[in-house]
Order: structure tokens, then sequence, then C-alpha cells
């Protein structure tokens, strides 16, 4: 599915984390991988010295490991640089890495990681590393809505994703409780749960065996991201692969985002995958 | 892959960082990119937003709405006393809200606990240069500087390390310092010796390590994440107080509007009906029962803390009493964690330990005495149980033994052995004990009777089946190995060329004797339906003898230990933890989580034990978690919800059977509410159906629902626990608080008796007064006023005997014991009280709209008193043969 990859490279270490897995992506996948640096017009030497570095050492690791790898560098605005050589280069999928910011900033406004999801006109993979002991992750936890857009790329990656590192895959579905007026909260086991799967997601398990991925499959009633975050703490999962949210400013006003909640607190590696393929 | 299995070089690469550390700007880069090295709480509501949703749920909209058209009635129809009743349902709300929220509010000190376990400064290499940072400021890819006494701010991996000892106590619970180096570990990343974790306290040596994870992301991070983020959900009281008032407000509701609407049909005026509906529904709608439930909580955890279990969460009281599994610790709460040395297994046959003073039994204990690191000062002896154990049996047989330590390869929980070398007047000697699944292997040779013989298959298995043998006598065993050694073995030598060809001497068994409390307390938990699940650290063979011993298991018990554990799936763990006999063996406090968490989705109400800070996040997902107030850290007690102030299992049980006790009176105050509220309503039935003046006003009901019934309600609350609590199956989760023959017996049975009781004192006082039917009264005559009053002291009158009614739904007040419960007649008394103020004080007259009546009165409704209870009587009888009939 993935041809070429390109990672944005900054001068920050967890750009160049960040790279790593697009690099090990690329490696699975078969696919080219691009790393670029935008240096702003106003950035000191320093960091154009930094992401020149970061660029090099992936390079030497692409070659290592038998990746055709090309780089990339230009002046001007990130995220119109970013989409025109997205377009020029015919690239799939774009990796880039979050900022502390855009955790922190509510529905991401504002930011260069929110920018890049709505313009760029690929696939793109935002990843916030917050754990560098975790180098090759070996069991990646999946979030799923109800209803998942662009199933095909979806298991795609995370097929790809569970091969380059050869992971076990969790796959979560956290729902809402099931209640009833006079009785409250009605408690149903793990196989009654099991038995409301949603369609998508039993769809998605489909094409995950069919990719021969190993995986368990969960469904669980409560608050959807603080239940990710707990399973993710509890199981020692080391990274975290879920989609872009799709909830509108004012219902995630009113009804907190899940993926800020999960952007916020992760107790491991996350990737944010806003998939633009069609089925 | 992770951090653990890289070569140093690599682990710099990584972490892009170098020997000499991080540049300056870099690390305040990576600062901005990491946040701060620190523990901070998972995002909640804010305060403010948890205290006004206590405003907000189904009850307090009910009541609020109930208020509110009080207020309106005020406005449009005054007079009407209206504008007092919306004001005492708004304190009502407040004084709930204030209540609830008190008890649901509790500071977050298990993070201050765990956050002081955290150092301040710490030493770190920047640029090359040795600099002291505060521990905030460490970012991945900074080398920490480690020196004895440190504590270590950020998971780090070693890359030099020099004797580098680190006790992990405050994360694993695991007391014997381990032993730290600095080269790639292929193994499991939390096993893994090369990894410094955040927390732990360097003991010796030093080193230097990488940092890799710092802040809420270390290990310690995790523990402290799902500490604050989890949370055990609704108690099953709750869950019951919320479904009971959702069914009384619907009652109330239906009931309000239904003769609203009669009222209309049977051509009442709209401020008529509108006055009755809201009075109706006020009548139906047990304002009192929130307050006493939550004090009858207060005293049911008073009575649980004389007993020696304290409790922190007030639900907490009653979850107890439905819990359906224990999943319990056995060192020091089913045993007494006082270990002894009882057997010795020497020249191939177990003996007692009196009798090892000779032969190779003497080379055993000298081992047990110089391979070990407790010590005996001051008449005292100090350090691990299991260490001193051996010392204490070691010293009484052979008396003193010193000798010159020259070296030694410290114990860790990975390798579950120690070696120490010795000199002796020219010769040197290793001297190794542990786990017998470690140390055999390392055994080319045995001694037997002083000669030293290959260790053939034969004598294997002889080994073998001793060791078992001492395992299912309950014991904990140990091997014990020496070697002679050559000068040129040390002082470079490695552990594995001198842990290696050495002679096996034999085992010893250590006992840790069952608390004596413990089988009884075991036996009542099978005769009340909780299962026990014991997790504990000892080997499989050893925790079954244990839990045969102390009756926990009576067939062969599943067993599964920690690896096999840590391979099963959530799907697997399930069909084993369905099994009716099953223990955890050599388990980590870190695998307890996930069996609280199973169980808990299976349906299960469960209450665990715990004392070190890595317990602490299975302690708060339990419906109970049970610290241990003797051996249990801070974090541990702060998230707890129930503190054992002596460690027992026999404390846990007692609670249990308090938390029942609680559950059942609960029952018995409801019962005595429920029935108030039909002499309450009854009077505007007649009302709007017989047209006559109202015989109740509806001041006079928040009279009884908010005064006289609180006392009488609170001291059925205190009732003793019945010989039969234990003896029955945990309530089922499908059981209603408002179970239908409640609201039979409250609204059917005892409601009419009290109702026909008001209604008649009402009418006679009339009737005495020369009152015609039909003729209208203003609310100021006053024998309109005695008349009122009659039928408030008629309910007041039959609740006395409906207090004694509702001490048991099927046995005789007589055989319970009459004056067995004295707060009963404390509460009467000031029922009696209340009433008489409300009666014969002008401004009780004032407040309440009475007058007061005359002695005879109170003689006319006596006989009400008396059916009451004879009716109740005679009722439990009907119960009890239809009950045994059944059975």
């Amino acid at each position: 599915m993935y041809k070429k990859i390109l990672s944005a490279i900054n001068e920050h270490f967890n750009s160049e984390v960040a790279a790593r897995y697009a690099l090990h992506l690329s490696k699975a996948s078969g696919a080219k991988f691009y790393t670029c640096f935008i240096a702003g017009k106003t950035d000191p030497r320093s960091s154009f010295d930094k992401a020149e570095a970061a660029m090099k050492r992936l390079f030497v690791l692409a070659e290592k490991i038998g990746v055709p790898a090309e780089s990339i560098t230009e002046t001007g605005d990130p995220v119109a640089e970013i989409r025109r050589i997205a377009v020029h280069e015919n690239i799939d999928l774009v990796f880039a890495s979050t900022r502390r910011e855009d955790a922190e900033r509510r529905f991401f406004s504002g930011t260069i990681a929110r920018s890049l999801s709505l313009k760029i006109p690929c696939s793109v993979a935002l990843v916030r590393v917050v754990h560098t002991g975790r180098i090759h992750p070996s069991d990646v936890l999946v979030p799923l809505k109800a209803r998942i857009g662009r199933i095909q790329e979806w298991a795609s990656f995370i097929s790809v994703m569970a091969t380059a590192f050869n992971a076990k895959v969790h796959v979560f579905h956290v729902t809402k409780p099931i209640t009833k007026f006079f009785h409250g909260d009605i408690h149903l086991t793990p196989v009654e749960w099991e038995k409301r799967i949603p369609p998508d997601m039993a769809d998605f398990l489909d094409r995950l065996k069919k990719h021969g991925v190993i995986y368990e499959s969960k469904l669980t009633p409560g608050a959807i991201g603080r239940s990710i975050t707990i399973e993710a703490a509890a199981r020692r999962h080391d990274l975290i692969i879920m989609g872009a949210s799709e909830r509108s400013l004012l219902s995630s006003l009113f009804s907190r985002n899940p993926v800020e909640n999960v952007l916020r607190e992760t107790p491991c590696d996350l990737i944010i995958l806003k998939p633009r393929h069609e089925d | 892959m992770k951090i653990n299995t890289l070569a140093e070089k690599e682990v710099l690469q990584s972490l892009v960082t170098s020997e000499s550390g991080l540049a300056e700007n870099e690390a305040r880069r990576r600062l901005s990119e990491f946040g701060p090295n620190e523990i901070s709480e998972a995002r909640k509501a804010p305060l403010i937003a948890r205290f006004l949703k206590q405003f907000t749920h189904f009850l307090a909209v009910v009541l609020w709405l109930a208020a509110l058209l009080s207020f309106l009635s005020e406005y449009l129809h005054p007079g009407e006393g209206m504008l007092t009743l919306g004001l005492a349902i708004t304190a009502v709300i407040i004084i709930n809200a204030v209540f609830t929220f008190m008890q649901e509010y509790r500071a977050e000190k298990a993070l201050e606990a765990l956050k002081k376990l955290l150092p301040f400064q710490v030493k770190v290499l920047r640029e090359g240069a040795e600099k002291e940072i505060h521990a905030r400021d460490i970012v991945p890819g900074d080398i920490i500087m480690l020196v004895e006494g440190d504590k270590i701010p950020a998971d780090a991996r070693l890359i030099e390390s020099s004797g580098l000892k680190v006790n992990h106590a405050s994360l694993t619970g695991e007391s014997e310092p381990q032993l730290r180096n600095h080269g790639p570990f292929p193994g499991e990343f939390m096993e893994s010796p090369n990894i410094a974790f955040a927390g732990t306290t360097v003991v010796s040596g030093s080193g230097r390590a990488v940092a890799f994870a710092t802040g809420m992301r270390t290990e310690f991070g995790r523990i402290a994440h799902l500490t604050s983020a989890v949370e055990a959900g609704l108690s099953p009281l709750q869950k019951e107080i919320v479904r009971a008032t959702r069914v009384v407000a619907a009652i109330a509701g239906v009931v309000g509007l239904f003769f609203f609407a009669l009222g209309f049909v049977i051509g009442r005026s709209f401020w008529d009906n509108f006055i009755f509906a809201v009075g109706i529904t006020v009548a139906l709608i047990p304002e009192g029962m929130l307050p006493t439930v939550t004090l009858s909580l207060s005293m049911g955890s008073q009575r649980m803390a004389r007993r020696k279990a304290l409790i922190k969460t007030l639900s907490s009281v009653e979850t107890l009493g439905s819990v359906t599994v224990i999943c319990t610790d056995k060192t020091g709460t089913l045993t007494q964690n006082n270990m002894t040395a009882t057997r010795i297994w020497a020249n191939g046959t177990i003996i007692d330990m009196r009798d090892a003073s000779s032969g190779n039994a003497r080379d055993i204990m000298k081992i047990a005495y110089l391979c070990n690191n407790a010590r005996f000062a001051d008449g005292h002896y100090r350090g691990d149980p299991t260490e001193t154990a051996l010392l204490r049996a070691a010293r009484e047989t052979l008396g003193d033994m010193p000798a010159e330590r020259l070296f030694e390869i410290p114990f860790d929980a990975d390798r579950k052995m120690m070696t120490t070398i010795h000199a002796f007047s020219g010769t040197r000697q290793a001297f190794t004990k542990g786990a017998l699944e470690k140390l055999l292997p390392l055994c080319s040779q045995i001694m037997i009777s002083g000669a030293i013989l290959p260790l053939a298959p034969a004598l294997h298995e002889q080994i073998l089946s001793a060791y078992h043998a001492l395992m299912d006598g309950g014991l904990r065993v140990l091997a014990f190995a020496s070697k002679d050694i050559n000068d040129r073995e040390l002082p470079d030598a490695r552990a594995e060329e001198i842990e290696k060809d050495m002679v096996f001497l034999g085992l010893i068994g250590l006992e840790d004797p069952p608390r004596p409390e413990v089988p009884e307390a075991i036996g009542k938990c099978h005769g009340a339906g909780i299962r026990i699940i014991m997790i504990t650290g000892d080997g499989s063979r050893t925790a079954s003898a244990i839990a045969r011993e102390i009756g926990l298991v009576r067939g062969d018990p599943r067993t599964i230990e920690g690896p096999a554990f840590n391979q099963m799936n959530d799907r697997e763990l399930r069909e084993k933890l369905s099994e009716k006999e099953i223990i955890f063996a050599r388990m980590t406090p870190k695998h307890k989580m996930r069996v609280v968490s199973l169980l808990k989705e299976m349906g299960e109400v469960v209450a665990v034990t715990g004392d070190g800070v890595n317990d602490a996040p299975a302690l708060k997902k339990a419906d109970i978690g049970i610290a241990m107030g003797i051996s249990g850290t801070d974090v541990a007690k702060e998230a707890s919800d129930m503190i054992l102030l002596d460690d027992n299992f026999a404390t846990i049980v007692n609670a249990v059977e308090e938390g029942r006790t609680v559950y059942e009176n609960i029952k018995k105050f409801i019962t005595y509410i429920f029935a108030s509220n039909i002499p309450e309503a009854v009077p505007y039935l007649a009302y709007i159906l017989l047209r006559i003046p109202l015989p109740l006003t509806i001041l006079q009901i928040l009279a009884v629902d908010l005064g006289t019934d609180m006392l009488p309600a609170l001291a059925l609350g205190s009732e003793k626990p019945t010989p039969g609590v234990m003896k029955q199956p945990p309530r089922r989760l499908t059981d209603r608080l408002l179970s239908v023959p409640l609201i039979l017996r409250a609204y059917l049975f005892l409601g009419p008796l009290e109702a026909a009781a008001c209604m008649f004192g009402f009418f006679w006082v009339l009737h005495e007064g020369g009152w015609l039917w039909g003729t209208a009264l203003p609310a100021t005559n006053i024998l309109y006023q005695q008349a009122t009053t009659a039928c408030l002291s008629a309910i007041i009158i039959t609740q006395i005997a409906n207090v004694f009614a509702c001490r048991s739904s099927r046995e005789s007040v007589f055989s319970l014991g009459f004056f067995s419960n004295k707060l009963i007649f404390a509460g009467i008394a000031v029922e009696i009280v209340l009433q008489l103020l409300i009666v014969y004080t002008d401004w009780g007259n004032a407040i309440f709209a009475t007058a007061p009546i005359p002695l005879r009165v109170w003689i006319i409704l006596m006989p009400f008193t008396l059916a009451l209870l004879a009716a109740e009587e005679l009722r439990k009888k009907a119960s009890r043969v239809i009950f045994r009939t059944q059975a």
C-alpha cells in the first residue's frame, strides 16, 4: 500500500525517534524512505545542524537495514513545503512528531500537527514520543472506534507495523456502558461483550487475520480516553496506534475528545493515523 | 527490542547522547519536549464540578423540582405553608449534597506518598562536567551519576557499574538489594539487571546510567498513573441507592400525577389539586433516607474500627458485605511471618532441626550461618525473615562462628541465590544458598556422610523427592552447596566461575506457621460463599500445602505460577479464575491488578490485600482495597479503602460480617421509613376522595421524615450481626435493596395499619369536637389542629411498634431479645420527646400548625400500636412456617 514514506525531521530528538518508526515501516512495506527538514527563515544555525545530523544518522540506519532513502532540505513554511514535497514526490504516508504543546492545546488548534493532518493530501501519522526505552514495540495497542473509516488502509497499516516490529496486536474497543433507567448500569461479562462487537471491528479483525497478524481483542465499557491509557499502562503496551479524532469542534467542546486525552496521558509512544487511501 | 538488550554504545546512539552527557541547550530542548521529570495526577473533573454534580443527580433533580413547585405554589397561592416546604426540601438537597461530597472527596494522598520516594537533587553529567541539578530537570539522554545512598530519579540504563546494588523495595516489595550490571541483557525488561528504576535506592557501589524514561513514563509513573486514574466505580450500595431513588421517584411522580388528574375528574379546583399533588409526592419521597444511610454506614465503620479494620470510605462498609472473592497475600496475612527453620535434609534423610549438630547437617548449618546477611545484635536478630530464621537455627545449633568474608555474590530475584567466600586458616571456601532449581544444576558432586560423590541421576532424584516432601509439608525450602576456592579464582572471579562444579550438601525447610485464627476465618468464608484466592511469591507446592493446612483448599487446587500467568491471555485466565480452588504462586505484586480486573469483569465483587507501592493500582482497582497497617507502605495505605490494623486475614472476615450486617440493617430501616409513607399519603387520598379537611399537613410529614423517624431508624442501623449472616451466600448483583417483598411489607402491610391508626385518630378528635361531615374547617381552627395532631401522633406511636417489628423480617422480636438493642429505646425516647415538643409547646404548635391534645387521645391510639406488633408477629410466624415447608 505504501510505496513512498516521508518523515519530517526537525531539531528535536523526538522527530528522529518518530522517523525510526517510519523507517522500519518502510522496510516492512518495501517503500522508499524520505526524510525532510524544512528550515524556517529565522531558525538558528544550531537547529539546522541538529536536523542535518539526525538525517545523516537516519540515512546510515536506512542503509544498514537496506531501505532506499532520500533526504530533502528546504526553507520556508513547514506545512506548505511538506505538502509540496508530498505532492511532487507522490508520497503515500507522512510521519511527523507531535510537540509537547500539541498535547497541551485543545484540539491541537494552531499547531503544525493539526495543519499537517488537515492539509497534506496523503495519509498522515502523527507520532508522540514519550518513552525512549522501548525501541522496537513488541506489544501494540490499537484502540478502535465503532465505525472505522478507510478500514483497508487501517488494517494494512497495523499489519505492516506488526510485521515491522514482530509485534503482537491488542485490538481494543471502549464502548458506552449499557444502562436502564430503573436498573442503572447493566454488567456484562467479557463473553457477552464480545457478542456486541461492532461490525467494522469484526471486519478489521478478519483483515488482520488474513494478513497473518497475531492479535487479541477486547471490548470494555467506560470513558474512552481514560480506558485506553489505563489499558496501555496496566498491560505495559509499548505503542498505541489510534485514529485521528473526527469529532467536531463543538462536540469536542462539550464532551472531551478522547484523542486529546490519550495524547496528554499516554504512558507509551502514540501514533495517530489519519488514513487517506480509499478502500 | 528494548533498551536493556543493547550494548552500552548502542544505548548512547539510540538516545542520541554521549558518554560526556547532553549539551545544556539540548537538555533544555528535551525538557521542553518531554516535560519535567515529576509525578502528576491524572486529569480529573475540577473539585467544584464534582461538588456541583451532587446537586444534579436524579434524586436531587426530583427534589429540586418539588422545591420549585412549592415556591411556585407559595407565589401563586400564599398561606398554605408551601414556602416552608420549599425551604425544607432545599435544605435536604444541600445537606445530602454536602454529606455525599464529603464522603466521595478524598485528597489524593497516595500520589503525595509516591512523590516522597523520588529525589529532589541529582548529579548528572552534562557537557562533560558533573553537575547537581533538580530531579525534575532530568531528560531522556541525561547521564545520571549514581553512588551509595542516592535515590534514582528516572528509569535509566546502566552504562557503567561497580558493585552497584539497588534496593527495589519501593517498587517491587523485594527487600533484598539487587546487584546491577551494565552489560546487555536479552531477557525481560522488568527483570533486567542493567536497568535502574526511578524511586529505587542505591544501597552500595556506584555507576552511571542514561535516562530513557522520565516523569509519568517511568515504571514509578506508571504506578502513579494507574493509582490516580483507576476508579473502582460505584459501590454496590451506591448503585442500589440510585435504583431505589429512581423507583421511589417514579412511584411518587405517577401517584402525584394520577391523583392530580383524578381531582380534575371529580371537580376540585386547580390549586387544591396542585397542592395535593405536591403534598402526596413529598409524602412518598423518603427525604431522610440518604442521611440515615450515611449515618448508619458511619456507625458501621466505628464498629469495624473496634475490630481492627479501619475504614477509609464509608461506602466500603457495605461493599465488604457484598464481597464474593478475597485475593489475599500469604506471608504475614494468612501466616504469622515468623519464619523458623524446622527440618533439614542431609545424608539422604530428613531430620528435625534439633538433631542437626553433626555430620553433613553441621556443614549445612555452617553455610546457613556464614552465607547470611542477617545480624544478631543487642539480643535481637535483624534482617530478612528467611535469613534471620537460618541465622537463629545455626546459632542455636553451633554457636557463634566468626569467619572473614572475602567476597559476596549477592542474591537477586533472577538468580535466586547468593554466594559468599570465606577464609579459614589457609583455605578459602565458597558457600552458596538458594532455590533448588537454580542451585542444583550448578552442582556436580554431593556430600554424603562426609564423602564427596558424583551427583548421579539416582541421587538427583533423591534430592528432588526430599525437596517435594519438604514443600508438601508447607515449608519454604532452600538448598545449600559449597566449594573450595583457589587463590587464582579471586579477586576477579565472575559469578559463573565460582558458582560451578559445586558440592551439594542438603536442604533446609523453613516454616511460617499460619495465624491461629485463620482456619476458622476461612471456614466462615466458605460458609458465606466467599472464594479466597491466595496470591503468593512462594512456590506452588509450598503454597498448596499451606492452603491445605489452613483449610483454604480441599482437593487438588489449580495452581498458576507467575511465568505461566504471563503467557496466558485474558480468556485463558478467566477460565482458570472461574475454577473453584485456585492459587497463584511465584507471583509478584505487579500481577495483582490483572487478576483483580479480570475478576471484576467476570462480575465478582473483589477485595484484595496489599502492602507495597506496586500494590497500589490493584488496591485502587478492587472494590475493596485492603492495606496492611503494620507492614504496609504509606502509598498502599493511601490507595486502600480499608486498613487492617493487625495485618490479620481474620480481621477481613470480621469486617465482611459487619458489612453484611450493615446491608441487612439498611433494609430494616428502609422498611421502617417506607412504612410511614403510607400513613403520610392516605390522608391526602382521603382529603381528595372524601372531601374532608386535610388530615396531615406537609410540614407534619416533614416532622416525621426528617425528625422523629431519624433516630429509631439509626438504632435499627446498629443491630448486631444475626447468627446466620455468614451462613448465606453473598448478595447477588440482581438482588435489589428495594425488593418486592420489602415494598409489599412496607406499603401493603405495615403502612396500611399505621394509616388506619392515623385516620382513626383524626376522625375521633373531629367527632368528639362535634364536627359534621362536609363542614369545612379553616387551618387556624383549634379542633382541626387537634385532629391533625392526633393523626400525626398516631403515626408516631405506631412507628414505635414498627421499629420493633422491623428488627427482623422473619424472626419474632421476642426471640431476638426485646432489650438487646438499647439504642432503639434511646431512639424511641427522643422520638417521644420531639413529638411532645411539637404538640405541647407554643413554638412547636406555631411551626407545625398543631394544638395540644388530651391524654385520652393517646390512650385511644395505643391499641393500634399493640395491634401492629401482634399483626407483625402473626405474619412472621406464617412466614417462618412457609419458609420451613418450602425448605
